[in-house]
């Protein structure tokens, strides 16, 4: 009795917890572009030149520069995945004109290096100072998540703004910053003169932990012999000046360095140099990141496009949802008709059964799509099973003349062999999908599995829990709540 | 309780298997030496590469009915521009599909840049426009990704053949795996048998999601079978001096009902799917359906009757 009120306590704060969290605490189950319309891209990196095999890093690399790519076409909660060694996957919701994201992301990313003007170096510094502070600005508010609140002294920044040009300009604090920054980055980008030299001629760009001569870690660049030549001669042209060396990538500035004076005479010689400045371990491999990304001339090819209008989403949801719901209201008519309050009782358990999955869904962060959406309902189904193999096992213990509870019990024990089969081989067939299939083959797998799990726990311990508990009612424990009165055998208990 | 003699009509049992199958391979063949398609089931767009675009038309009023020919007319006139990795494909070949009346079309063209697929649809605005831009869809599957999940969708499949065999064979023996997976073969050659008639007759194509479906049925097939034979291994175990039909017919006889009503609770929602759900879910759901119906048939009587021919008596197992 005790153990039983141990499985009623758990089920219930079960319950409650994944209806808390569900309804209350978690924004609901991420739905797919499938179902909430948007444009999918799968994009796949190319090997090129001296590169013959796609591996991680060079992925990495791509995916970093695509990034900002993506970030620059301003479509809100975009998110770019790696799928296997050399794939790629961008979602943007709610975007249905891929065109000009596929045109973007479709262009081999563009390094270059570039000498600053002479006689501009107040004006440069004054920008660099400038886009300094309003990164910094911008990034805590990120971190804490707030737009409003003011964080800049409102003189300096409507100077600020006054130098650029953007006087009086609309919109929040937050898009005034950004405004600032972006005018700031084309004004710095300006003071640069023509691309001395793009990424081709870079090797190989990686970090280099803190020594005693420069504390923090540091970009180190290797060029092959024509890059080191040409690098040569541009840092000989800047160093010891004010002049600053600019690192574009797709025309936008993403570092910039100066070279000491003591590089005079050669510039910087050998082929290899090393951009030092006050970096973090994660700085320098950003930026060792984004410079490899930019110097590995690797093409893109887009592979898929799927675009999905919001209207034909919400349709979609909506039908499954129909689907979903009649369903359910089929199988409970269905299961009360032929089992009574054993039928009842699994409709409750069914019902945990679909609580259940969806807080799962919701927790792992399963992307409900269409396939998904079928994998569940296909479930419901299957959860049926378990249920109705006990409850046909009850009725023939029944007739045989076993008391009540014994035939449940006995009835439990006897079933659980077939369906424990059922649901493994069914589970068997779901791993084999989950690690061999893409995309769609896996989506459906994932919730086709964790939906047969949940079926076997809620059948085992959900639907024997609740039946215990209601035989503990006097009124309740009668044959007839289970069979009609004629096909009990006439001894009946 | 249902008493089945299912040793007594075996042999119809398995006349009517034998001639589904045949039928199914027909099928299949068919649509095999079929010019047209060329393959055992006609492939859709996941498997072929290519772009579809759907497009909604926005009528005010009654705008008149399309015509599928004049759209192919001026897609065969559409000079698309080539862009830095592509060249620009040839729309000759493109088909053009008329949906809901008259109201909605759908375009099959080679795989196109997203560039080019709204060059496609800017030429056929002029004649069909103007369109919903909410409720269209644009689909473009590279060639080399649909092989990719062609293959990877074969290797899963016989991947899950192989570890319920596997499993089936640890749990019961040998002989129960051999004959899981004839079931399982069984049930997945009719559904591809009748959706290869239906990419004969109606020129319906299969998709991934096919591939889904027929993946999803050999898992039902499988634990529909396991079911039953877990019961017949329990009356061995119990009437182990009965002959080997009496146990089979008691076994089948007493899972029956279970079997049904389980394949009427699964059915209910894919019914439901094929009336609500929708056009991309509608041959999804009656694939499935088609497995469930086939599935219980093979469970109930194909695989055991089956297990009666098997000589002499069977070897008890040893695990329980």
């Amino acid at each position: 009795m005790a153990r039983q009120q141990g499985w009623f306590a758990l089920i219930l704060s079960l319950a409650i917890t994944s209806a808390l969290w569900l309804f209350v605490i978690s924004p609901g189950v991420d739905l797919g572009l499938d179902l909430r319309g948007g444009s999918q891209l799968l994009l796949e990196v190319q090997p090129a030149g001296s590169i013959t095999k796609i591996t991680k890093t060079e992925l990495e690399s791509v995916k970093s520069v695509l990034d900002r790519r993506v970030n620059s076409l301003g479509v809100a909660e975009s998110t770019l995945q790696t799928v296997g060694d050399d794939q790629l996957v961008l979602q943007l919701p709610g975007e249905t004109d891929p065109s000009k994201a596929a045109e973007k992301l479709g262009k081999t990313a563009l390094l270059e290096f570039r000498a600053q003007k002479p006689g501009i170096s107040e004006e440069m510094r004054g920008l660099q100072r400038l886009r300094s502070q309003v990164k910094s600005i911008l990034a805590a508010k990120e971190a804490r998540g707030d737009s409003d609140e003011t964080s800049i002294d409102p003189e300096a920044f409507a100077e600020a703004q006054k130098a650029l040009g953007l006087e009086g300009s609309a919109g929040s604090e937050q898009e005034q910053l950004e405004q600032v920054l972006a005018k700031a980055d084309r004004q710095f980008a300006d003071g640069f003169e023509p691309a001395a030299f793009n990424g081709k001629l870079l090797t190989r760009a990686g970090t280099r932990g803190p020594t005693e001569q420069s504390p923090g870690w540091a970009v180190t660049l290797s060029f092959n012999s024509e890059g080191g030549d040409k690098f040569a001669e541009l840092t000989k042209s800047i160093a010891g000046t004010d002049r600053l060396l600019g690192i574009f990538l797709d025309g936008s500035p993403i570092s910039e360095a100066s070279v000491g004076s003591q590089f005079k005479v050669a510039g910087i010689t050998g082929g290899n140099a090393e951009i030092t400045g006050r970096f973090s371990a994660e700085e320098a491999n950003d930026l060792a990141e984004l410079i490899n990304g930019g110097a590995l001339p690797l093409p893109v090819e887009i592979l898929q496009v799927r675009t999905i209008g919001p209207s034909l989403g919400a349709e979609n949801v909506q039908r499954s949802l129909v689907a979903a719901l009649s369903g359910l209201a089929l199988v409970t008519v269905f299961m009360v008709l032929i089992y009574r309050l054993a039928g009842a009782v699994a409709v409750v358990a069914l019902a945990l059964y679909a609580l259940f999955n969806l807080s799962v869904y919701s927790l792992i962060g399963v992307t409900l799509t269409l396939p998904g959406i079928a994998g569940f309902i296909l479930s419901i189904g299957m959860a049926v099973d378990a249920n109705v193999l006990i409850f046909e096992r009850i009725k023939d213990e029944l007739r045989s003349g076993n008391t009540l509870v014994r035939s449940i019990e006995t009835a439990f024990s006897q079933a659980f062999s077939s369906i424990i089969d059922g649901h493994l081989t069914t589970l068997i067939s779901c791993a084999a999908l989950f690690t061999l299939g893409t995309g769609l083959v896996k989506g459906f797998a994932a919730t086709l599995g964790i939906g047969v799990v949940l079926s076997l726990f809620t059948a085992l311990t959900c639907t024997r829990t609740l039946l215990r508990f209601l035989m503990g009612y006097q009124g309740l424990r009668r044959p007839t709540n289970f069979l009609p009165q004629r096909q009990l055998p006439t001894q009946s208990a | 309780m249902i008493a089945l003699q299912l040793s007594r009509s075996r042999r119809r049992v398995w006349w009517i298997s034998l001639l589904m199958v045949a039928f199914s391979i027909t099928g299949l063949a068919l649509s095999w030496t079929n010019p047209a398609i060329k393959a055992p089931l006609r492939p859709g767009l996941d498997f072929t590469g290519g772009t579809q675009i759907q497009l909604e038309r926005l009528c005010e009023d009654a705008c008149t009915p399309l015509q599928a020919n004049a759209v192919e007319a001026i897609l065969g006139e559409v000079a698309l521009s080539a862009d830095d990795t592509t060249n620009a494909p040839s729309l000759d070949s493109a088909r053009v599909q008329i949906l809901d009346g008259g109201q909605s079309l759908s375009l099959r063209t080679p795989a196109l840049s997203a560039a080019q697929s709204q060059e496609v649809i800017e030429a056929v605005t002029p004649l069909a426009g103007p369109f919903q831009t909410q409720g269209q869809s644009v689909d473009t599957i590279g060639p080399s990704l649909g092989s990719q999940l062609l293959l990877s969708s074969l290797v899963s499949l016989l991947v899950a053949f192989a570890g319920i065999a596997l499993y089936i064979s640890i749990r019961y023996d040998g002989r129960y795996a051999v004959l899981a997976l004839l079931a399982l073969a069984h049930d997945v050659v009719i559904v591809c048998g009748i959706f290869a008639w239906l990419g004969l007759w109606i020129g319906l194509e299969v998709d991934s999601l096919f591939a889904v479906s027929l993946l999803t049925i050999a898992g039902y097939s499988v634990n529909d079978t396991v079911v039953v034979f877990d019961r017949i291994r329990e009356r061995q175990r119990e009437d182990g001096d009965l002959p080997i039909n009496d146990q089979v017919d008691r076994a089948v006889s007493a899972t029956l009902t279970r079997t049904i009503y389980t394949s009427g609770t699964t059915l209910l929602p894919l019914i439901a799917l094929i009336l609500f759900g929708g056009a991309t879910l509608y041959w999804f759901a009656i694939a499935l359906a088609l497995g469930v119906i086939v599935g219980s048939w093979s469970s109930i009587a194909l695989a055991p009757s089956l297990l009666t021919i098997w000589s002499g008596r069977p070897r008890a197992s040893a695990s329980a």
